[in-house]
């Protein structure tokens, strides 16, 4: 015993030696690798990406990595919590399972095969949802990748050997639809804008804003550098997060959920809008509903079933409108009408549900239908379209507005206004209806903007946001009401647009050359006076030109003293702070940079045009 | 159980009356056999649906159907009941052990019944009501069907004696007709009568297993409910707020928002022309921009973006792989990052402006020095020359020719010997500079005369072997080396006390003198150690480096630097203390001088205060070199800087 302690003690005034048995500490107890928590949950590598996946286990960053740079990190405490996870028993047992019929298949019993087939077992993940989201705003806060997601396979085509499904393409299809329904009904559209990669969305739901990109309706190509199922395991989760916090949005309108749609229009593929038919008709039985429900309990069964029959015969209403002369704008008004009164909305909504107010707008054959369909009636306007199911035709004399996206259009109504969708979105982002005439059929309208640009904090702003500003001002100023204001003030956005938009240039240059005039007086100004003064100058100069020199060249510009201070200022700091001080300067640097380039580009533009 | 039970009672009975009847059965078609065989075959092949489909109520009315189709025979059969009743009992038992089969056979008769629909149509009516007509009842297109004409019993039973067939012969009632019976359903009763199953092919075992797996709950016949599969997930924020025990949940930052230069139609100037598309080929894989703006005149005109699937599967990659950290973003004014310094106008007065510029020299000034009164500084430059200035005038007063690079040059620290040490090549000369009263001077000229005075204050020379000389071309004394003096290694006296400094390469070695032992080592941990100097205090060091480094020593706190101001981008020249006032300046071959205010207290706790003051530039580069030397005027806040543009200049405040 006693030969054989002493080594041991011995060894253990080495520095970080830890005999075998004894526990770790520091960073090496609180983290492990990926590889070795997969060896601890014995699992393979797949399974444990699934169920990370699943669970929203992320790696960490210890603070001294003890197997060096290129490993991942997780904590101790994530891996307990998924091997504690009933679902990980799940899926092995549903491997078990799977070998079971694949042993039965090997063996050729069709029968067994099939019986097991039918009663394989499955799996939930609400329970995950409640677990990764306690509360409601969390989920909606974490919702942008699940919406930008779901979105994306809405739009992609079933593909066999990346396992997408048609069932999983409808499903995420329903689901997009169905959170594009609510953000529709509830005015809670906020933002959009058209990029290369796709439409941007941005929603303001329970003070959180949501983003979300939907990709254009094309057929979309799938690379083959993918790894589908790590995106089919996302998408898996994302697809139940989308169905509760749908639940719960429609719940909030008090809309039974799963909607029972419209089978005409469904089969149609206007699933968008038979959804907002639905939960207009649904709303508008529940705000009845209540007073029902509050009576009695033993009165609740009555009620349920009268709830069932309304259901019914409001499904049947629907489609008995529908059927209607659908140029009848009346009865789709009134809907809306009623549905609008019960909710109290805050200031933002208010403003953003009267923005397309009786305008009637109808699109051509070639605008983005989905996209437009969702974004008008967000903004409180009624819409039609070129097809089947249509409310309204385009002969309807009443229609204000007509989207079109071609060079020319043949035959024109002189009642409505002919414009391209981008005066849609454009008018959206600018919270104003902006004159139509840069948006008129065969011109190219102006820039799209993006309004998720702090335009004052980058520095730059483009001519068109200016210009934007300028009738956001305007039509404030129109809103109140002011009593020297006259007609010629109601045109002035019109007028401001174009003068603006044209003669903006003309005024900046206006402006430099006012400036080198000025700059060119004081020079003569200056040229006169020391002409004057001459003769006394140059025999002072004569006599003191060792010292005038020395002192000329002692007076260092204005810019080398400010350098100087810097750089002396930045002595006396400690390596951290300069550091730090390094970046900050590095990338203001960066941005004035850019910024200049902008700039330069710009005003080569000009100079080309000119 | 009990249900089935009853049934199993039921067939018995069955069964008995059909023995009973068996010698008086009668023909019967042939066509409804192979039927019911057909039939049963598939049904074995799909016997798990079947069971499904299987209802017991309608069984047990086939069951009481059959029943009153014999019920008419039964009592003309006497004789062979206790024939039967053996069997029966044996029967009886069987059954009850094994519930089940009975069970299956009945489903397989009632079926074979439905296919072939009966003839008449009256229903489950008595049939006693059609006693007294003529008609038995309806056909299904509601005529009458008439009775068969009634034989006389006695005929009847002549016939029955007679024929060899007639115990396959039974009476359908119902029909009126004579049914006889076929050799397979002799067989099939016969099997029936054993306790067997009545089909020869029917395997018992499957049976029983189906039946052990329905009692088990494995196979299952109504379906599951259907949960709904969405549900309040969220019905009460409020009881959801309790902690788990887990780590905390680091949302994973959302994606960036798109700018302007994102946009299906941005903004003319957003887009780069041609020149810089290519350009961005030249560029680094990871600065070049991943996304290059483009314009469409119409919306129609986007194409579908070919990285969209991409993109979601990169941030997918990024959301479960990347390790979040909690960081705070800091919004921090770069005016809070930069030290809290005195301002520099109280600290005045210090050189900053230059003054005077003393012009004489050919070539780069290697080495200035003042003398202790501020009248006067000498300068060696490397065009071989050593000149003697005035300060106040610039003028200069007298010229040394040495013909060889003059290496250094130094003032004799006591005021009332003006004697100048200068290092030219291999050799030190001591030269009189003729300066002061005529006292003075012949003070001088005895001391040169001797020539043994060995406390000069020179340039360090690591002197092995030297001999004096007298030279009278420059009025001085000629140290001769054998060697090259080097400037390499630097020795300095304390003020006060008998410390000795030599600077190695790296470091700076203190030394007692009175004891003769190393004090303390400096570790600079500079690159390499150029200049050294002692604050006039004595406790108090500065060394300058190679690497444009400035280090300050405190000797009194460590031997580490106590900090290190990197200020020149190129190597340190020379350091210099002022000697009353609390500035130090620093020169470098970047063609600048720093002069910094460094304050140090006679309170041991309160640190030496190091304030950069001024950047003197006006030195031009030439030959790689800028600024070679600095020294302060011993009693003015004035400095002297030496160029390697032959230029001295002086800067003051």
């Amino acid at each position: 015993m006693v030969a054989r302690k002493k080594p041991s003690t011995m060894v253990a005034r080495k520095k970080h030696y830890r005999p075998p048995g004894k526990k770790k500490e520091g960073n090496a107890s609180r983290y492990v690798t990926r590889s070795q928590a997969i060896k601890q949950l014995q699992v393979t590598l797949g399974f444990f990406r699934r169920l990370s996946i699943l669970k929203g286990i992320f790696p960490r960053e210890p603070k001294k990595k003890f197997k060096g740079n290129n490993h991942t990190y997780y904590h101790v405490k994530d891996i307990a919590f998924l091997q504690h996870e009933p679902l990980l028993d799940k899926f092995r047992d549903i491997r078990a399972y799977q070998k079971k019929i694949k042993k039965a298949e090997a063996k050729k019993n069709a029968d067994l095969a099939t019986l097991l087939r039918t009663r394989e077992p499955t799996y939930k993940l609400d329970r995950l949802v409640r677990e990764r989201y306690p509360k409601f705003v969390d989920a909606l806060r974490d919702l942008d990748d699940c919406l930008t997601m779901v979105h994306l396979f809405a739009a992609l085509p079933a593909v066999e050997r990346a396992k997408i499904d048609v069932e999983l393409i409808h499903n995420c299809r329903r689901l997009s639809h169905e959170w594009q329904a609510y953000v529709c009904r509830t005015y809670k559209l906020r933002k959009v804008f058209i990029s290369v990669k796709g439409i941007y969305y941005q929603a303001e739901i329970e003070g959180q804003k949501i983003t979300w990109l939907t990709p254009h309706a094309m057929q979309q190509v799938l690379p083959d550098d993918v790894n589908f199922s790590v995106m089919l395991t996302f998408l898996e989760f994302y697809e139940t997060l989308l169905g509760f916090v749908n639940f719960r949005l429609y719940h909030s309108l008090n809309v039974k959920y799963p909607p029972i749609l419209d089978p005409k229009l469904e089969a149609l593929a206007s699933d968008l809008y038979a959804l907002s038919r639905y939960i207009v008709s649904n709303t508008r039985t529940s705000t009845l509903e209540p007073k029902a429900a509050s009576s009695s309990p033993s009165e609740q069964l009555e009620a349920k079933e009268k709830e069932m029959q309304a259901d019914e015969s409001e499904l049947r209403l629907a489609q008995l409108q529908h059927q209607l002369p659908s140029n009848e704008p009346g009865a789709l008004m009134h809907l809306m009408e009623g549905a609008e009164c019960e909710n109290e909305d805050d200031q933002d909504t208010k403003e953003c549900k009267r923005l397309f107010k009786n305008m009637k707008f109808f699109l051509s054959r070639e605008v983005p239908r989905e996209s437009l369909l969702f974004v008008i009636p967000a903004f409180g306007g009624v819409v039609s379209w070129d097809g089947e199911a249509a409310p309204y035709k385009e002969a309807d004399q009443s229609i204000s507005h007509q989207i079109v996206d071609r060079p020319t259009q043949g035959h024109r109504y002189l009642s409505r206004e002919y414009i391209q969708p981008q005066w849609i979105y454009d008018c959206i982002n600018a919270w104003i209806i902006l004159p139509t005439e840069a948006y008129m059929v065969g011109r190219i309208p102006p820039p799209h903007l993006s309004p998720f640009v702090d335009n004052d904090a980058e520095g730059y702003v483009p001519d068109y946001a200016e210009t934007i500003k300028r009738l956001q001002a305007a039509a404030r100023n129109e809103v109140l009401p002011m009593p020297g204001v006259g007609k010629e003030d109601l045109d002035d956005p019109q007028n401001l647009l174009v003068e603006g938009y044209i003669s903006r240039a003309e005024a900046s240059e206006a402006a430099q050359t006012k400036k080198k005039m000025v700059t060119l007086e004081k020079q003569y100004h200056e040229e006169l006076q020391s002409e004057l003064q001459g003769a006394v100058m140059k025999k002072s100069k004569q006599g003191s030109t060792e010292h005038a020199k020395a002192s000329e060249e002692s007076v260092p510009d204005p810019k080398q003293i400010a350098e100087d201070i810097e750089t002396m200022s930045k002595l006396g700091m400690s390596r951290k702070k300069r550091g730090l001080l390094e970046a900050i300067e590095k990338r203001k640097e960066r941005n004035t940079a850019r910024i200049s380039k902008l700039k330069e580009r710009k005003k080569k533009l000009k100079s080309s045009e000119n | 159980m009990g249900a089935s039970k009853k049934e199993s009672v039921e067939v018995n009975k069955k069964e008995e009356e059909e023995n009973k009847n068996r010698k008086k059965t009668q023909p019967t078609k042939k066509e409804k056999l192979s039927t019911e065989e057909s039939l049963l075959h598939k049904k074995q092949e799909d016997r798990a649906k079947n069971y499904k489909g299987f209802s017991e109520d309608d069984a047990s009315e086939d069951f009481k159907s059959v029943e009153k189709s014999e019920a008419g025979d039964s009592e003309s059969s006497g004789d062979e009941g206790f024939h039967n009743t053996s069997s029966n009992e044996g029967l009886a038992n069987e059954s009850q052990s094994e519930d089940s089969e009975p069970d299956q056979g009945g489903e397989e008769s009632d079926s074979s019944e439905d296919e072939v629909a009966p003839r008449n149509t009256v229903g489950d009516v008595p049939l006693e009501w059609y006693r007294d007509e003529k008609h038995i009842g309806y056909d299904i297109t509601g005529k009458k069907l008439k009775k068969k004409e009634r034989q006389d019993k006695l005929d009847s039973f002549l016939a029955n004696v007679d024929n060899s067939k007639n115990w396959r012969k039974i009476y359908d009632e119902y029909n009126d007709e004579d049914v006889e019976v076929t050799n397979e359903e002799t067989k099939l009763i016969r099997r029936m009568l054993k306790g067997k199953a009545p089909h020869g092919d029917f395997d018992l075992y499957a049976v029983l297993g189906l039946v052990r797996a329905i009692r088990k709950g494995l196979i299952k016949f109504d379906k599951p409910k259907e949960e709904p599969r969405f549900y309040m997930l969220w019905g009460d924020d409020a009881s959801s707020s309790e902690k788990t025990g887990h780590l905390s949940y680091i949302p994973a930052p959302k994606p960036n928002l798109p700018g302007h230069e994102e946009s299906y139609n941005p903004s003319l100037e957003y887009i780069p022309t041609q020149e810089e598309i290519n350009s961005y080929q030249l560029m680094d894989e990871e600065d070049r921009p991943k996304f290059i703006p483009k314009r469409f005149m119409s919306l129609r005109s986007i194409p579908a973006y070919e990285n969209a699937v991409k993109d979601s599967f990169e941030r997918c990659l990024d959301l479960y792989l990347c390790p979040r950290v909690h960081k705070k973003r800091i919004n921090i004014d770069p005016e809070s990052l930069k030290p809290k310094l005195p301002s520099r106008k109280d600290l005045k007065p210090y050189p900053a402006t230059c003054y005077l510029e003393y012009k004489g020299h050919k070539d780069a000034v290697m080495s200035i020095s003042t003398e202790t009164s501020g009248h006067w500084i000498a300068s060696g430059s490397s065009d071989g020359t050593v000149r003697l200035w005035e300060v106040e005038t610039c003028r200069c007063i007298k010229v040394w020719e040495f013909g060889e690079v003059v290496q250094y040059v130094a003032w004799n620290p006591l005021p009332e010997l003006p004697v100048l040490a200068v290092s030219v090549g291999q050799d030190v000369f001591l030269l009189n500079t003729g300066l002061g009263n005529e006292e003075t001077q012949r003070k001088v000229k005895e001391l040169l005369h001797v020539a043994t005075s060995t406390a000069l204050d020179d340039s360090g020379n690591k002197v092995s072997a030297w001999s004096w000389l007298q030279d009278d071309k420059h009025e001085g004394i000629r140290l001769q080396h054998f060697k090259t003096v080097y400037s390499v290694e630097w020795h300095l006296f304390h003020p006060t006390r008998s410390i000795f400094f030599v600077s190695t390469k790296k470091n700076v070695r203190v030394y007692d003198l009175l004891k003769q032992k190393l004090i303390k080592k400096l570790e600079t941990g500079l690159r390499e150690v150029s200049s050294i100097s002692v604050h006039p205090a004595g406790d108090n060091v500065i060394v300058g480096s190679r690497d444009g480094k400035l280090c300050w020593f405190d000797m009194d706190l460590s031997s580490k630097p106590y900090k290190v101001l990197k200020c020149h981008p190129k190597d340190i020249t020379n350091v210099a203390f002022h000697r009353s006032y609390p500035l130090f300046a620093s020169c470098s071959d970047d063609c600048t001088a720093y002069v910094f205010h460094g304050m140090v207290y006679s309170d041991l706790n309160q640190n030496p205060l190091i304030v950069p003051l001024e950047i003197l530039r006006g030195h031009a580069i030439s030959n790689g070199r800028g600024v070679l030397d600095c020294k302060f005027h011993p009693r003015q806040p004035w400095l002297f800087t030496a160029g390697a543009d032959s230029l001295i200049k002086l800067y003051c405040h």
